[in-house]
């Protein structure tokens, strides 16, 4: 049950941001839409090392929110700059994303096979 | 999950949904920006205004036409009505009527007689800019070569020649007579259409407008034709 909690925050803070009608300016829409995605890498390496019960509280919260500072950084710098630098953190994170996940699968996935062995034992005993 | 980490993970979840919401608001309600300038709104207070003072109007004749009929005894009810439709038919312009207007005569340019140019009916297009030009002005009834011109009138080309309500538009030389509701609104008209650029655009069809002064009796004919009543049905008195 104490898997709820989480989802009802998810739901909360779209609920909230949705009815808020809050809106930023269009130029400042990359930075935000880079902030999402370190946010995003950040939760599904939290759930990934809880997984693989490596969890720290403090790299998870200090990652949440240094991810989000330096991904906008690189956006910003690279505005600046004339670079597209926020490419780079997108490539990063993304790449990052897709292999959190995939661990994240893979983990779910022999946990439950080994459910699933212990239950057939169970049932021939 | 234990209790401390399953609240940390609520608070991040709760800020990335926040954040995906309002990216999600900014790509999909983007803001327009007001670029309207102080004069712009002001011509558009100017047409609402000018709305509401017509809304404002018609409320007023409609009132006075429910007050007349309230003040009106039984036996007078039906002379009410007659009025209402002796005022209909005039809107729709099926009676004759007299008033001040302005007679406007159609004729081909000096030049084009000159040249030799043949004279050919005028065009539909013209016309209908001409109508459209002069109806700018409110509560007019015009005539157009003897036909009168109302609300359901049509300026069509049939077979090669301009036609209004069906029938065929002389060629040039031919009148165009408006009546306008006051004498002073016809001076109004008259001056406008003097200063028109309407004249440019007769001119290049090889026709002049003559525009003679208002004149305080002007008779233009009503629409001979009737109505059809395609949808109305009589209702037999109440039960």
């Amino acid at each position: 049950m104490t898997m709820w909690l989480p989802l009802l925050g998810l739901i909360l803070g779209v609920s909230l941001g949705l009815l808020s009608d809050i809106q930023i300016p269009q130029i400042y829409s990359n930075y935000l839409s880079i902030a999402v995605l370190a946010a995003l890498d950040t939760l599904f390496g939290g759930i990934r090392a809880h997984l693989q019960q490596i969890y720290d509280d403090k790299v998870f919260i200090s990652g949440f929110f240094f991810n989000i500072a330096l991904a906008a950084g690189l956006a910003f710098l690279g505005v600046h700059l004339g670079v597209d630098l926020y490419l780079a953190a997108v490539f990063a994170f993304g790449v990052r994303l897709f292999q959190n996940i995939a661990v994240i699968r893979r983990v779910l996935l022999s946990k439950w096979s080994e459910r699933s062995k212990v239950s057939e034992t169970k049932v021939q005993e | 999950m234990n209790k401390a980490i399953n609240w940390k993970f609520t608070v991040v979840l709760l800020l990335i949904g926040f954040m995906i919401a309002v990216q999600y608001n900014t790509m999909e309600y983007p803001e327009t920006r007001d670029t309207r300038d102080i004069w712009a709104i002001r011509q558009e207070l100017a047409e609402e205004k000018k709305l509401h003072s017509e809304l404002l109007s018609e409320i007023r004749d409609l009132d006075n036409t429910i007050s007349s009929y309230q003040s009106l005894s039984e036996a007078s009810a039906g002379k009410a009505l007659n009025d209402t439709v002796d005022k209909l038919r005039r809107k729709a312009g099926t009676t004759d009527i007299t008033g001040p207007g302005i007679v406007i005569e159609v004729r081909p340019s000096a030049e084009s007689i000159a040249y030799g140019i043949p004279i050919t009916s005028i065009s539909s297009d013209l016309l209908t800019r001409f109508v459209n030009d002069v109806n700018r002005f409110k509560g007019i009834d015009m005539e157009i070569d003897g036909k009168r011109y109302t609300v359901m009138s049509s300026i069509r080309v049939i077979n090669g020649s301009t036609s209004v309500n069906g029938l065929n538009v002389s060629t040039p030389p031919f009148k165009i007579k408006i009546i306008s509701p006051t004498m002073s609104e016809s001076e109004k008209l008259y001056n406008y259409l003097l200063a028109s650029s309407i004249h440019d655009d007769f001119y290049l069809d090889n026709l002049v407008l003559d525009i003679n002064q208002p004149v305080k009796d002007l008779m233009i004919h009503g629409w001979p034709e009737k109505f059809e009543n395609l949808y109305l049905e009589e209702q037999t008195k109440g039960e």
